[in-house]
């Protein structure tokens, strides 16, 4: 059989083989050049190095305020994001493109130049930091708030962006079946559209959380101190040298990786790997 | 007694209208609304369901007006294309949250009743992503008869169905909604639905009712050469009233004299509707068949659909005959053969200009 003498196109209708052959070079070159560093990173690790700087309370509590920041950061883009994604799903408003656009701006602003921006806004004298801080006492930099604020800025896309397509997924004539059934608009939008969008809007809010734990160019400038885990990496780096930044970066990513796994499997069910069928 | 009534609705919805929709539906009636797509006819029902508020005129549900109330206590039944069962829950939840809404009033009936009278009792905890169409179809009434509607609106809830699956399904959904005795307004562009399920049909285009009458009549004698368009009559000729009698018009229509039956004054222009059924074909003009039109042609093209045939004809004009296969056989039909069709006076219909 053609199929078993060449592996690399079995289960495929169509297609040449020849084609598929290149395709799939090209994408284990690329998948190579992913998995290579982080494994790398592992293997010049030799156990007690992550130990070691696991114990460092700077190191641990970095960790914690970067999981927890996070986490309030991903809250906060469901809470916001969500209801504008169905906004955007369901009604043809006036400029509900260019409203899609702006959503999608921090995606293609620098992270050190959002950063900047933000300390005009957020900062000490921004427009909206004083006059918070003068009112609630509320304060953006040095603060949990502030690293909320930077992550929040660099990650909501991903929230609204996958929200809205598992909105426009949905059929609204469920929602108007569920009307006719003697259920109220939000009883409706509760038991039938978010329930059979939710996968979607978990997916985004999984990306939301793995993009701002990743962040480092607008926390760094926006809040310096206290340090997330990216921060606390890139201080070590440069006060003690590749050896020791390594083995911290290497703990973050074991915790990122987990945290991600977990997240997806329980947005996907049983899955781990995302869009292999439903 | 349940009744749907409408009275003078007009809606406004962006560029589109809907104009000064009125009709009553008693008892257990069922009218069939057919229209090209883009009529209205989804905003009709999403109107009478309550999810547009008509600008003026007022709906009436069993003896309730229900202008003002919102979906869920307008009391409607709503099946939609593909049934819309809600895809993340299983049939005996896609009914307990019907039953749910409606137990507020205490009207629900018990939920295994209602799947064992419906005949989903086995299907309870299975989803409804591996049922059948017509398992969907009594999951969805049993789902909306948990709520007990006062009024069914069907918005094509077979569109995506094959033939033999749409005969079956729609059979027995007359059957529930005759036993139902609850009225219904079923909405479709299938020709065949309006004869397997309508009491009445009403033709609507650009959100008004072009023509609202019993099935045959609106077949038959359609209002309007827009009408005759939209039911699908295959020979609409153009023509100029040469006389009247008793008898009826003589309507040159090209080189061809036709007898009508209807009125108009001479000299006008019409426009005539002929089915292409009511064309009779010979291979000789034999007098046994009685015709007022006898008109020599040729077969320019036969069209098979199975066990019936369409004939386009060249009379000077164009014909369209629609006979059984078998007997085009018989009369050895085939491009070029000269035959007469035959058409009684009585089925050629004057379309109101």
């Amino acid at each position: 059989m053609t199929v078993a003498a060449r592996p690399w196109a079995a289960g495929v209708r169509g297609g040449s083989p020849a084609v598929l052959l290149v395709a799939w070079l090209c994408g284990g070159l690329l998948l190579a050049f992913i998995l290579l560093p982080l494994i790398q990173l592992f293997a010049v690790q030799t156990g007690g190095s992550m130990l070691q700087v696991a114990r460092q309370a700077d190191v641990r509590d970095a960790l914690a305020l970067s999981v927890g920041a996070s986490l309030l950061t991903a809250f906060v883009a469901g809470l916001f994001g969500v209801p504008l994604a169905y906004l955007l799903a369901r009604v043809n408003f006036r400029g509900r493109t260019a409203v899609a656009a702006a959503i999608d701006l921090p995606l293609t602003v620098p992270h050190t130049v959002a950063g900047i921006a933000l300390l005009m806004v957020f900062g000490r004298h921004g427009v909206l930091g004083e006059p918070l801080e003068t009112l609630f006492g509320l304060r953006f930099w040095g603060t949990l708030a502030g690293i909320v604020v930077a992550m929040l800025f660099v990650s909501v896309p991903y929230t609204v962006n996958a929200a809205r397509i598992a909105f426009e997924a949905v059929d609204p004539r469920l929602e108007m079946v569920a009307r006719t059934l003697g259920m109220g608009p939000l009883q409706a939008l509760w038991r039938v559209t978010l329930p059979l969008a939710w996968r979607g809007i978990a997916t985004g809010l999984t990306l939301t959380f793995a993009r701002s734990i990743s962040e480092f160019g607008a926390v760094v400038i926006l809040v310096y101190y206290p340090m997330t885990a990216p921060v606390q990496i890139y201080e070590m780096f440069l006060n003690y040298g590749l050896e020791s930044a390594s083995a911290a970066a290497a703990l973050l990513l074991l915790v990122s990786l987990v945290l991600f796994i977990a997240f997806r499997h329980f947005a996907y069910g049983r899955r781990l790997i995302a869009g292999s069928g439903r | 007694m349940s009744a749907l009534a409408l009275a003078e609705v007009s809606l406004a919805l962006g560029s589109f209208t809907l104009g000064e929709i009125s009709f009553t539906l008693e008892g257990p009636e069922i009218l069939v609304v057919l229209g090209p797509n883009g009529a209205g006819k989804s905003v009709l029902l999403e109107t009478i369901a309550g999810f547009h508020r008509p600008a003026c005129g007022r709906i009436i549900i069993g003896d309730r007006d229900v202008t003002a109330l919102p979906p869920e206590r307008r009391r409607v039944g709503f099946l939609v294309q593909n049934f819309g069962l809600f895809p993340h829950l299983t049939i005996v939840q896609n009914v307990a949250l019907a039953a749910r809404g409606a137990s507020s009033d205490g009207a629900a009936p018990a939920i295994g009743e209602l799947l064992a009278r419906f005949g989903i009792a086995h299907l309870a905890e299975a989803s409804p992503l591996v049922l059948s169409p017509g398992e969907k179809q009594r999951v969805a009434l049993a789902r909306a008869q948990a709520c007990r509607p006062d009024v069914f609106l069907l918005d094509e809830p077979f569109a995506a169905l094959d033939a033999p699956a749409r005969d079956e399904l729609r059979l027995e959904l007359l059957r529930f909604l005759r036993a139902a005795r609850i009225p219904a307004l079923f909405v479709t562009h299938d020709h065949t639905d309006v004869a397997a399920l309508g009491d009445r049909v009403a033709i609507m285009r650009e959100g008004r009712i072009l023509q609202l009458a019993a099935s045959s009549e609106v077949f038959h004698r359609p209002l309007s050469r827009t009408v005759a368009e939209i039911v699908g009559i295959e020979n609409i000729l153009a023509g100029r009233i040469t006389s009247r009698d008793p008898r009826g018009l003589r309507v040159a229509v090209g080189g061809q004299i036709f007898w009508a039956v209807g009125d108009g004054p001479g000299g006008s222009e019409v426009d005539l509707a002929v089915r292409a059924d009511a064309i009779r074909l010979v291979a000789t003009d034999d007098s046994a068949v009685a015709a007022e039109n006898r008109i020599p042609a040729t077969v320019v093209a036969l069209h098979n659909l199975g066990v019936l045939t369409k004939v386009t004809l060249d009379a000077g004009i164009r014909l369209i005959a629609c006979l059984m296969t078998r007997d085009a056989a018989e009369l050895g039909l085939a491009p070029g053969a000269a035959i007469v069709a035959l058409i009684r006076a009585a089925d050629v219909h004057p379309l109101v200009p």
